[in-house]
């Protein structure tokens, strides 16, 4: 299997506080990555470089073998132009801890925007395709209309930040479960998540981050249930 | 087709059973002499300056003869006008003002912010007679091929008050338009440079549509300022509702009485535009304000099912 996301030493400050201290995975197509960690351990951050939401500072970040945000030509390395970015993003899926829905527009609207904007697609195919996810994710909640949102693009990649961390606890549930049936079609998943449940079940492989760094990654059962890093086993009595 | 977002239904407690009804209170109000007090030294003033205009030499029947004086109706329609061409001139400026200031790019910030520190900082009459007599500087206007002129026939009194006015409140339109972009929360850019739209793109459909609920109530009243603003062009030599009045009043010798007649058709003006930013207000509170008693708009709103309204976060 190829690799659809490959970091290698990727580093991010904000101004002096650096947040990846380099940080090397690979995500094969078609697997469901999760990635957990303490609180400020910059996982949100990695996910967002991947989208180049986030500026790397060092390192190199590639999506579907393409390097992220740059252009390389011999050693040196050109930024690309705000619309290359843009194009790059149509086919990473992204779904927030906030849901970041567009609330002056209906659960339809926020579904049909991007296809009609992005991909020029025409308003009533667009409608009956938003229509269709709708269904798929199963209506009724934000954050599952975020999801429709972002499929609604044909990712080849979704990144999922804390999804059911919002939410009431009764609807946690049918969230993981409209992700498990977008594991189950062959999506290439990377979810950071506290949902340790999930992460055993649905997960390929797991990266526990800690301070910037992979401290250890692997099949999620395996480090689940048999941590060999310290601060691996600490995070997880916590959170288990 | 719409989905409902909502978590909670929000059905109505149910009523209290009836309990024995507790005794009534009827207690003996406190009495606020100072209100009395104030309240007929009011009235007292407000006598007096009645009487004393009842009793200056006015002649109250040129207002109404005038009233409706075609002058005075040409007066209106150009202080009208005025009044629109300049807020489009200000609220266009001022959005591009304000992208502008928010630009990453400092070049483009500064001179956002350098055009919008000069006209603010200096009185809009002081910028009209500007405007005015910029024709002793320049005695030509020359833009190559495209415009060549002599300054004052291009400068006419319409076009000083208009840019006048126009360029001034773009600066005010700018701060607010400022205040309304940058009301919009950061996850709203993200999502959507996340679902591949463009810079303009996102600002156009998805930042822009928001940051209107902190845009549009202030720029009514800017609206109801500008209408009064616009009698200061009567110092650049443009007719409008005010120029006109002076006028009347000069070859009649009613000069008071005009002036009158003119205050109350900007009373009638600002009036109007007054209900208007009511209702405009209400409607863009909804939601963030208890609840208000439902307008005929607000019923019509209440029944489109939009994720806005149905999140009941806002
Ligand atoms: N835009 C920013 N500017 C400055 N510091 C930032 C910025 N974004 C994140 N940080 C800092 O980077 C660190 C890592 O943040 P990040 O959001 O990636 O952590 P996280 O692992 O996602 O944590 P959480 O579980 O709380 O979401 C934090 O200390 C945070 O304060
Ligand atoms: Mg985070």
């Amino acid at each position: 299997m190829t690799a659809m996301v490959k970091a290698e030493g990727v580093h991010k400050s904000f101004g002096h506080v650096e947040v990846l201290k380099g940080i090397d995975l690979e995500v094969a197509s078609g697997e469901v990555f999760c990635l957990i960690g303490p609180s400020g351990s910059g996982k949100s951050t990695f996910l967002r470089c991947i989208n180049h939401l986030e500026k790397v500072n060092a390192g190199r970040l590639y999506v579907d073998g393409e390097l992220v945000g740059y252009r390389q030509k011999g050693d040196k390395l050109y930024e690309l132009k705000d619309s290359e970015v843009a194009m790059k993003r149509r086919d990473i899926g992204m779904v927030f801890q906030r849901f970041n829905l567009f609330p002056h527009m209906t659960a339809l609207e926020n579904v049909m925007e991007a296809p009609i904007q992005v991909k020029g697609q025409a308003k009533a195919e667009a409608r009956e395709r938003a229509g269709q996810l709708l269904e798929r994710v199963g209506l009724a909640e934000q954050q599952r209309v975020a999801i429709a949102r972002a499929l609604a693009m044909d990712p080849k990649l979704m990144l999922f930040d804390e999804p059911t961390s919002a939410l009431d606890p009764e609807l946690v549930g049918d969230v993981l479960d409209v992700m498990r049936d977008l594991a189950e079609s062959g999506m290439t998943m990377i979810v950071v998540t506290h949902e340790m449940g999930f992460a055993r079940e649905v997960g390929d492989s797991l990266v526990f981050m800690d301070g910037g760094v992979v401290v250890e990654s692997g099949h999620p059962r395996d480090v689940l249930t048999n941590p060999s890093h310290e601060r691996t086993k600490s995070f997880l009595s916590k959170v288990l | 087709m719409t989905t409902d977002i909502s978590k909670s239904g929000g059905s109505a407690p149910k009523d209290e059973p009836p309990r024995s009804a507790p005794e009534a209170i009827r207690a003996i109000p406190v009495r606020h002499y100072g209100r009395y007090v104030a309240a007929v030294l009011a009235i007292g003033v407000l006598v007096a300056i009645v009487l004393a205009f009842a009793n200056g030499d006015i002649n109250w029947n040129a207002i109404p003869d005038n009233f409706f004086d075609d002058r005075i109706m040409k007066g209106v329609r150009e202080t009208l006008i005025l009044t629109f061409l300049s807020m489009l001139i200000g609220v266009v400026g001022g959005i591009t003002l304000s992208v502008m200031r928010l630009s990453k790019n400092p070049v483009t910030s500064s001179i956002a912010w350098f055009y919008i520190w000069f006209f603010r900082g200096t009185p809009v009459l002081v910028q009209l007679f500007i405007w005015f007599n910029l024709g002793f500087v320049f005695e030509y206007i020359n833009l190559g091929p495209i415009y060549k002129d002599e300054w004052s026939d291009f400068m006419t009194p319409f076009l000083t008050a208009l840019l006048g006015l126009g360029l001034n409140e773009a600066a005010y339109m700018a701060e607010i338009c400022r205040a309304g972009l940058l009301s919009v929360d950061e996850g709203q850019t993200e999502a959507s440079q996340a679902l591949g739209m463009s810079h303009n793109k996102t600002l156009r459909r998805v930042v822009i549509p928001q940051a209107m609920r902190v845009i549009v109530p202030p720029t009514g009243n800017e609206v109801i300022n500008m209408l009064k603003t616009t009698s200061l062009v009567a110092a650049v030599q443009y007719y409008e509702l005010l120029k006109y009045a002076q006028d009347i009043g000069n070859s009649s010798g009613a000069t008071v009485e005009t002036l009158l007649l003119a205050a109350t058709w900007y009373l009638i003006m600002t009036s109007v535009l007054s209900i208007g930013q009511f209702y405009l207000e209400r409607y863009y509170a909804r939601g963030s304000s208890r609840a208000l008693p439902d307008t005929p708009w607000q019923k019509i709103k209440a029944n489109m099912l939009s994720l806005s309204n149905r999140s009941g976060v806002r």
